[in-house]
Parts: structure tokens; sequence; C-alpha cells
């Protein structure tokens, strides 16, 4: 399936791994987790449930942080092979935390070039979203012209 | 006195609500899809009324609610106290917004550039009858352009304190659990400016247009000028336990600066943000804020006047609490009234003065 692993670069840091694990496509990183479980043994789950994060804002006239509200999330932690993987993503998927938390403990342990080849698909499929919106909204810039 | 105790309502209460949501029918969740499909704004509004940001649970709120906003916003912020706060995530900041909106009405050439992203401001406001005639409405799809907008954009006050246009007070760091927090805290005045900016994130967005509307149409001490209007999506950084911080995901948050010219000589600004894409909202709230300073007591634009008036749920809960028995309090009343038109029948008619002969 990911085929195109290029062997050459360097390892994902561990902040950009959890932030393409939180935002990537749920049924892959589902079942990609699935296939990294065997290799992780007995699991024990430490925490999995739904919670909420508040979000603080900085106001730009006094530079006063204040809280916007709060966002619902989905919280796992898990202990296994001698390490720990985590999760946490935006809304109430427990399951997609879940699979985020085995796919980090499995990172934890080597990034198989599975697990790479996974983040690198992920990563370029996000950021061709991004891409794709942002030109549809650099196409509603005013190119203004005084008379 | 006393409130009196009372039998009997116990099957028309039942019946009651049975009838209201027998109106609603069944609620499944290809409803709620759908509701949360079609609804998108309205879904924002009730996110950020709730101070609660799960479009799924908002839209099952609208549905249980039938639509009636205050049901649905208190449906949230009960549901709300059944989750533990697992912390708080780092501040955001303008220039790390993912930027799909960003104006100024004020200046033409800011940097960045004037960037409209999804708006009706120019559109003309045309019902689509045809639908109704079996014709489906679809939109035209956008043209994207060749390359992509700047994901970040600069904040437009940062640049103006930059140039000498607006003050810039020294700021004190706070640690984001030190962070003063409405949710845990009573509002007192005068506020802190970290409670008046949250209570205005939570506000009810037609009480804020009410008393900011006011302030524009000349009821306030200034006339606001959208400085900055943005829509965006806010990354949610939070802690993993070994330390890393990272992005659980993006939520959609608006902000408005709006600016009028102040004694001091330099350009005077509001601010509002809220959760959810909802630009009257944080027009009219940095309206007020803008507006607060100065204000005479119980005036539209005085910060204890607007911020107790616009909590969603204390303001319509006072409301249609008077719906329920007043018996006891509206009898003594009553009381009061007959007694007084009973002593004014026993007291003898005025005497009419003496005709002065002519």
């Amino acid at each position: 399936m990911f085929d195109q692993t290029d062997e050459k670069t360097p390892p994902f840091d561990h902040g950009p791994l959890l932030e393409i694990l939180a935002r990537a496509d749920a049924t892959r990183l589902v079942a990609l987790a699935e296939r990294l479980l065997p290799d992780l043994g007995a699991v024990e789950v430490i925490q999995s449930r739904t919670g909420l994060v508040m979000l603080p804002m900085r106001d730009t006239v006094q530079g006063t942080d204040f809280h916007l509200g709060e966002v619902l999330v989905a919280e796992a932690h898990i202990r296994a092979a001698g390490t720990e993987g985590y999760g946490m993503v935006v809304g109430r998927d427990l399951e997609r935390a879940m699979a985020m938390a085995v796919v980090d403990a499995a990172a934890s342990l080597g990034q198989t070039p599975e697990i790479r080849s996974f983040l690198q698909h992920e990563a370029a499929t996000l950021a061709a979203a991004d891409t794709a919106r942002l030109c549809r909204v650099e196409a509603t810039r005013v190119d203004m012209e005084t008379f | 006195m006393a409130y009196v105790a009372t039998r009997g309502g116990e099957r028309a209460i039942e019946q009651s609500e049975r009838l209201y949501r027998a109106e609603l029918g069944q609620i499944d969740a290809g409803r709620v899809q759908e509701l949360r499909k079609a609804l998108p704004m309205l879904i924002d509004r009730v996110m950020g009324e709730a101070s609660l940001y799960e479009p799924d649970l908002a839209a099952l709120a609208l549905a249980q609610s039938g639509g009636d906003l205050y049901e649905a916003v208190l449906l949230l912020r009960a549901w709300r106290t059944t989750q533990p706060r697992l912390g708080i995530a780092a501040p955001v900041m303008q220039d790390q917004l993912f930027t799909h909106r960003r104006i100024s009405a004020a200046f033409k050439d800011i940097p960045g550039g004037q960037i409209l992203g999804p708006s009706l401001d120019y559109a003309h406001r045309l019902l689509a009858t045809d639908v109704l005639q079996g014709r489906p409405y679809s939109p035209a799809p956008v043209e994207p352009a060749p390359t992509p907008a700047p994901a970040l954009q600069p904040s437009l006050a940062a640049w103006q304190k930059a140039q000498g246009l607006v003050a810039d007070p020294a700021r004190a760091e706070v640690a984001p659990d030190d962070i003063p927090d409405l949710t845990r805290e009573p509002l007192l005045f005068p506020a802190k400016r970290a409670h008046t900016l949250q209570s205005l994130a939570r506000a009810d967005t037609g009480g804020m247009l009410a008393l900011g509307y006011s302030a524009m149409r000349g009821y306030g001490n200034a006339h606001p000028t959208v400085n900055e209007l943005r829509l965006a999506e806010a990354e949610l950084r939070v802690r993993h336990p070994r330390g890393t911080e990272f992005s659980a995901g993006r939520v959609k948050v608006s902000q408005a600066e709006v600016t009028s010219k102040g004694r001091s000589g330099l350009l005077e600004l509001g601010f509002c943000a809220t959760l959810g894409w909802n630009e009257v909202k944080v027009i009219s709230g940095a309206t007020l804020d803008l507006n607060a300073p100065g204000a005479s007591k119980g005036s539209p634009v005085e910060e204890e006047f607007f911020l107790y008036h616009t909590e969603p749920v204390e303001a319509s809960g006072f409301c249609i609490h008077f719906k329920l028995p007043h018996y006891v309090t509206f009898q003594s009343s009553l009381d009061a009234l007959r007694g007084a038109k009973a002593t004014a029948d026993k007291t003898p008619a005025p005497i009419q003065p003496e005709q002065v002969p002519a």
C-alpha cells in the first residue's frame, strides 16, 4: 500500500509525528494501528476517555490571554512493550485516539518503513488538502486599483 | 409567607412534554448528520454560545431542541459539566491562525492583503424559489488560484503598534493555568479583561448585536470601523506526557478588531473573538469593548450592563422562569391591590371646592 518510502529521509520528530497522527485519515490510522498491535504484546490502557481542553487566545489590544471556550477531545494513553503511547484528537472518536496512541507507542520503539511511509503519505495528503483550500482562498484576494 | 405545596400537575406535565416532543418526532443519527452538514453557521453560533466545540453534539442539541437556540445552548452547557477538564492548550496567537478570510475596512493596503474568503457580503440576496419547484440549486464552483494564499497572516494590530498608530501597553505573562476562568469563578466588576473577553466569547449573538447596534447608532462613545475581521482555524496545542507540544487538531474561530480615533491622538481598538465563525457576534462584541471605557452607569455600552444582559443561559432562563407558578407572590400583590381599593372606597369623597359666585 505504501511502497514509495524514501529510506533516506530522517525519521519524523515527535511533534510533527503526533500532529500528522492527530489529523490523519481515521480509517487508515485504525488499520495501521491494528497491523502494529500484535508486535506490542499485552497493552495496558492507562486512559481512554473524552474530556475538555480549554483554548486560550491572546487579545491584540492589551495582550491579555483569555479563554475562548472548551474543545471536546478524545484521549488515549497506553503502556506496552516497555514504552508508552499517547493520543489526543479533536472530537469524540475514542477509537481514533487509541489508534494514535498505538502508533505513537510503536513509533517510539522505532519508526519502521511501514510507519514512515504512512506518516509521509498522510503528511502529503494533509498538505495537499491545505494547499487546495488555500488556492481557493487565494482566488478571493482583492486586487485593488485606485482611480 | 411560604411556598404552597400543591399536587395534581404530574400528568399534565408529562403529557405536555410528550406533546412538545411529538412535534419533533424521532431523532436519529441521520437527522443529526444532515443538520451538521446543512447548517454550519448555526452549528458555529451554538458552539460559540455554549462555549463547547463539538459540531456533532451541537447538531444533536439543535435536533433535540427543535432549533430553539437557548434550549440548545443550555443542553450543551449542561452536558459540558459531565466531562473532565484534561488541560489548557497553548494560547492562540493571531499570526498562527490558519486563515480563510481576513479583511480590513479601515486600511486598504494591509500587510498580507485583503482576502475575502467565504462571504456573502457582496452577493445578491435572492431566494432560490426554483428549489421548491423541484429544480435543485447548485452553487458555481470556485476557480482556484494557481498559487495558494499564505496560511498564516500577520496581526494587523501588531503592525499598527510597530507604526506607532496604536498604544502598545506592556503585558504581563500569565501561565495558562492562571488565566482567569469564568466557568470556575464569578464575574465581578470592574471585570478583569480576561473575564470580559471570555464572557463576550460565550455571549448571546442576538443580545450582543442589539447592544452593539445601539452603540453603532450613536448611543455609545465611539463609532466603530472594522480594523481587522478574520475567520480562521486555530490549532489546539496540547502536551504529550513526555512533554512534546503538538496540535490535536484545528477548530474554527472568528475575531474582530474595531477602531476609532481616540482622544489620545492614537487609534483605539476594541476586540472580540469566539469559537466558530460568527461575524456579527465578533463585530458587535468588539464595538462594545471599544465603547466600554468611561461609559456611564446603566448605559448599554457599560461593561456590567452588556456582560450581564448577554449571558444566554441566565437571560433566557430568567425570562422563561416567569411562566412558572408565581401564585403566592402574585396573590400577595392582589391582596395589596384589593386592600388599597377597599380603603379608597371607605374614604369619603373629597369636598368639592366652594363655588365662587360670579
